[in-house]
């Protein structure tokens, strides 16, 4: 994997014990309770997979870790430091190395790629232009490098719109690898894609953790996320209901369990 | 298959040559390799233009002019837009209308003027700029504005109008000369002693004035004691049989004076819910200005002033001009 | 597997579809008016006619970009312009009466931009009404009356902003060269600039892409939006200014002629109405289409009647061009039932 960081912080020194930690974490839509009582710590370097049916929180507790949405209540720590919440945006959330990857929603479709890697944050001078040559340079290194789209017939000027789902996923992930993060957050990256590209998608996430990194990775299939997660967390209508390591569960085990939550009042 | 084909288009060819070498000798007209542009006003076709299209395009005809119109949809910022226009284009002669008024025209026409082409005005008169360049063929056909709208008002108050009655003349007040309609009209049934309420036209309905309908049937209905009802907009001119009907009066109950003879105007007379509109002859509004064009350009006449406001057509006397205006004649 | 990146000259430059049918269109007009379109008369013309709508045509590219629409400018003309009419007229103000008149247009659009970003209010909805709010306005504060401004080009307001330097020259056609034309086009190049190579420029690409992606992307959706419709606001008072001090009079309808025409002009120009591309180029050259079409065909012999329909025509034909330039499915589907027309005709 190549080293070229754009990344202007100081790499910091691990002596944190979570890289994010809730803590009684509330989350209210109205009258409607999205988020319950989020007690989770995330270790600096492992893979927690977050599992449970449709409808169980997953993408709003996403939303809350990563800035796009503020908690009702409760604290966020980042590196064992408290987060200011009225303060914390996405942004905020890049400059402390947290990426997320989304399903559908990482990428602006109409755009072509090298402004999707810098989107957010542009290299610019002083008056906000966007130095648009080294933007494309770099973006050019990451797309051979990093992501390895050698002579595919995909430039640094391709609209996303006309690149598959998989090469997509590949431009999404590749951007969150490129900025080095310390966790990387997946929100459901298999659906819509074929089995090769699954397959590059689950070995990404191992390398996640090879580098010594942290990974929160939604899935709905429970055998891919199975395969690679340390733990499983498992969410029912809001709240976090068990944790289960893969070594004691089987898939097939996994899914009767998450069906009887279903069954449950 | 091909021969004949050949001898086919030979034939026509033939009848077409004798027929084009026929009498080719005739005088030419005098208006010949005369270029005009022309404000028609309104939109193509609509009550208030038509017989000013029909005048101006027989006497292009008759002159041999090279005519070309334009329609502003009554709107003042456009009709300077296409003097401009027409100004690059260099005509021999171009016709305005007076509803920017003699400030926002006068420097135009002056360098329009400068460069050689005669400048007339129609419709809505440009008094400060009759006076300048009367001598270079700037002349008026058209109505005495404020005349014609005192016409009206006496045609309207001898319907039967008393002191201390409701009146309301809906117009475009806000245009410094083509207001002054209104005014006269407005004016005129105030001194005979009725209490008038002057309502502005909005952009909108002076462009479609169908928007006016409802606008109208809702002050109707909101002052009962509504005797008279005064405009000199030849579209609302013509809605107003509608709105009378829609707001539940039957013919004569108010009188209604207004201009022109447009399709509705004339159902509207018929019918006797119209009491009295002001003919301004829009046919010579647009045969005249054609005519000052060639008599200036060709021989160097002055400008001229037509007042074709000549009187005002009733229930009475329209059943003669029917015919007429259905040609878009009148 | 994705489309190559070395495409036509259609791909690499931009708006080169509307620039062709530009020049078709011109070429077309020296051919049937020659004594008007060979002559330089008319393009000075136009050059004092066209600013305002090239103005507010390009501040309508950035909202359609970000997937917006803003129906309140004509409004703005009016009020913005009556404010700078009355000041200038009334109280002699001069350059202060630019001045507000500017600030009164960035107010409304600012307040345009908070309800659609705050309030959450669709932006069709939200411009439409405080389009009549404003121009309600600007009727009831000039009583429904027009400001003549006499003798306005003594002042120095006038010689800049709409002033004519070249009066004197010798050349005719360089006389009557105006000044807002030089003022437009320095402001629409440096708003190209912006929407090409500025953060905000891209920022406004990516709201009009998915608004979703942007907020995940880390683009503060709101504040970008408030902007952009201050942009627009400050636009429209510039061409509100540039109108009134051109005709040397306001008029308490102005700016209505102007909503349809400048929204054409973007969509012709390649714009895409549904947000995340936008080409200045092309709405500039969609202005200098829509602005020629009436000159043009009045001065070739057909009457005025016939320009909406004309103008109506090109916008159509434009705009099915565009989506099939875009999708390239719909072009191979298409192309190819003519390939089957030419099969089965030659087995006959």
């Amino acid at each position: 994997m190549n080293d070229v960081t754009l990344s202007t912080k100081a790499p910091t020194a691990p002596i944190f014990q979570s890289i994010v930690r809730l803590e009684a974490v509330q989350k209210f839509f109205g009258p409607v309770q999205a988020l319950r009582d989020i007690n989770l710590a995330i270790g600096k370097n492992e893979i927690v997979g977050l599992i449970g049916d449709n409808g169980a929180g997953k993408s709003t507790l996403i939303k809350v870790v990563t800035g796009v949405t503020p908690p009702s209540a409760g604290r966020i720590f980042v590196r064992d430091k408290p987060l200011d919440l009225g303060d914390y945006s996405v942004r905020a959330a890049h400059d402390l190395s947290i990426e997320t990857v989304y399903q559908d929603k990482s990428l602006a479709e109409k755009q072509p790629l090298w402004r999707n890697f810098f989107v957010g944050r542009q290299i610019t001078n002083r008056f906000g232009f966007i130095d648009i040559k080294r933007e494309k340079e770099i973006a050019n290194r990451i797309l051979i490098d990093t992501i390895g789209f050698r002579g595919a017939g995909i430039t640094v000027d391709s609209t996303i719109g006309n690149l598959s789902g998989g090469e997509r996923q590949g431009i999404a992930i590749g951007r969150a690898m490129h900025y080095n993060a310390d966790l990387i957050i997946l929100d459901e990256p298999t659906a819509a894609l074929g089995v090769a590209e699954v397959r590059k998608v689950v070995d990404f996430v191992r390398r996640i953790k090879a580098a010594g990194h942290a990974c929160i990775y939604i899935e709905h299939n429970l055998a891919h996320v199975h395969e690679v997660a340390d733990r499983l967390v498992v969410l029912d209508r809001g709240a976090i209901v068990s944790e289960v390591l893969p070594k004691d569960m089987s898939v097939m085990e996994l899914t009767e369990y998450l069906i009887q939550l279903q069954h449950e009042t | 298959m091909m021969k004949r084909f050949h001898i086919l288009m030979a034939g026509v060819a033939g009848t077409a040559a004798l027929v084009g070498a026929g009498p080719a000798v005739a005088a030419d007209p005098i208006g010949k390799g005369v270029v005009m542009y022309m404000q028609m006003g309104g939109n193509a076709g609509d009550g208030a233009t038509l017989a000013r299209q029909t005048g101006a395009a027989e006497a292009a005809a008759a002159l041999g002019v090279d005519l070309k119109s334009q329609f502003s949809a009554w709107a003042p910022e456009t009709m300077i837009n296409q003097f401009k226009e027409a100004v690059a284009a260099k005509p021999n002669c171009i016709e305005i209308m007076g509803h920017p008024g003699s400030v926002a025209f006068h420097d135009l026409v002056k360098s329009a003027v400068d460069q050689g082409i005669v400048v007339t005005d129609g419709n809505s008169p440009l008094t400060d700029l009759q006076k300048d360049f009367g001598t270079k063929g700037f002349g008026y056909a058209g109505v005495d504005l404020y005349a014609g709208g005192t016409l009206t008002a006496q045609a309207m108050l001898s319907h039967g109008l008393k002191k201390g009655d409701e009146a309301v003349v809906y117009g475009v007040f806000s245009q410094a000369e083509r207001g002054q309609s209104e005014k006269g009209l407005a004016d005129t049934l105030e001194k005979a002693g009725l209490k008038v309420d002057r309502l502005e036209i909005t952009q909108e309905v002076n462009s479609d004035t169908s928007l006016g309908v409802p606008v109208l049937t809702a002050y109707v209905q909101a002052h009962p004691n509504l005797k008279a009802i005064g405009t000199q907009h030849g579209g609302v001119t013509g809605i107003l049989e509608d709105v009378l009907k829609k707001a539940g009066k039957k013919p004569g109950e108010i009188v209604v004076g207004g201009i022109d003879l447009g399709p509705a105007t004339i159902t509207g007379l018929k019918s006797g819910y119209v009491s009295a509109t002001l003919d301004q002859l829009l046919y010579l509004q647009g045969f005249v200005p054609v005519v000052q064009c060639v008599m200036t350009a060709k021989y160097k006449m002055p400008g001229l002033s037509l007042n074709t406001g000549a009187g005002v057509v009733t229930p009475d006397t329209i059943g003669g001009l029917v015919d007429l205006i259905d040609k878009g004649i009148r | 597997m994705a489309k190559s990146a070395s495409g036509s000259i259609f791909q690499r430059v931009e708006a080169v579809p509307i620039i062709c049918v530009f020049t078709l269109i011109l070429v077309l007009f020296m051919y049937t008016a020659p004594t008007v379109f060979l002559q330089p008369f008319i393009y000075t013309t136009f050059l004092s006619t066209l600013p305002p709508l090239v103005l507010l045509a390009t501040g309508l590219t950035f909202v359609i970009a970000a997937g917006e629409i803003d129906l309140c400018f004509p409004a703005i003309i009016a009020f913005s312009g009556f404010v700078f009419a009355v000041l200038f007229k009334e109280y002699d103000l001069g350059w202060i009466s630019v001045a507000a008149a500017l600030a009164s247009g960035i107010f409304v659009g600012f307040v345009n931009g908070v309800i659609v970003a705050k309030i959450g209010i669709p932006s069709f909805m939200a411009t439409l009404a405080t389009q009549f709010f404003w121009a309600g306005m600007a009727t009831v504060l000039s009583g429904g009356k027009s400001y003549a401004l006499r003798d306005a080009e003594g002042s120095s307001v006038w010689t800049w902003i709409v002033g004519r330097p070249f009066e004197t020259s010798e050349a005719m056609w360089l006389a009557p060269l105006p000044l807002q034309a030089l003022w437009t086009t320095i402001i629409v190049v440096f708003l190209w600039f912006v929407i090409t190579r500025h953060r905000f420029g891209e920022h406004v690409l990516f709201i009009g892409d998915s608004n979703e992606v942007s907020r995940v992307v880390g683009i503060d959706v709101d504040r970008e939006k408030i902007k952009l419709f201050t942009l627009m606001g400050f636009l429209a008072a510039c061409a509100a200014i540039m109108l009134t001090l051109e005709n040397k009079n306001f008029f308490g309808n102005q700016g209505q002629g102007y909503l349809l025409t400048a929204i054409a002009s973007v969509l012709i120009g390649g714009t895409s109405i549904f947000g995340g591309r936008a080409t200045i180029i092309g709405t500039v050259f969609g202005c200098f289409i829509i602005g020629m079409i009436e000159a043009g065909l009045v001065a070739s012999g057909l009457t005025g009647a016939w320009v909406r329909t004309v103008q109506g025509l090109i916008f159509l034909i434009s705009i099915i061009f565009y989506v099939y330039a875009d999708e390239p499915q719909r072009r191979r589907a298409f192309l190819a039932r003519f390939q089957g027309f030419g099969r089965v005709r030659s087995a006959g």
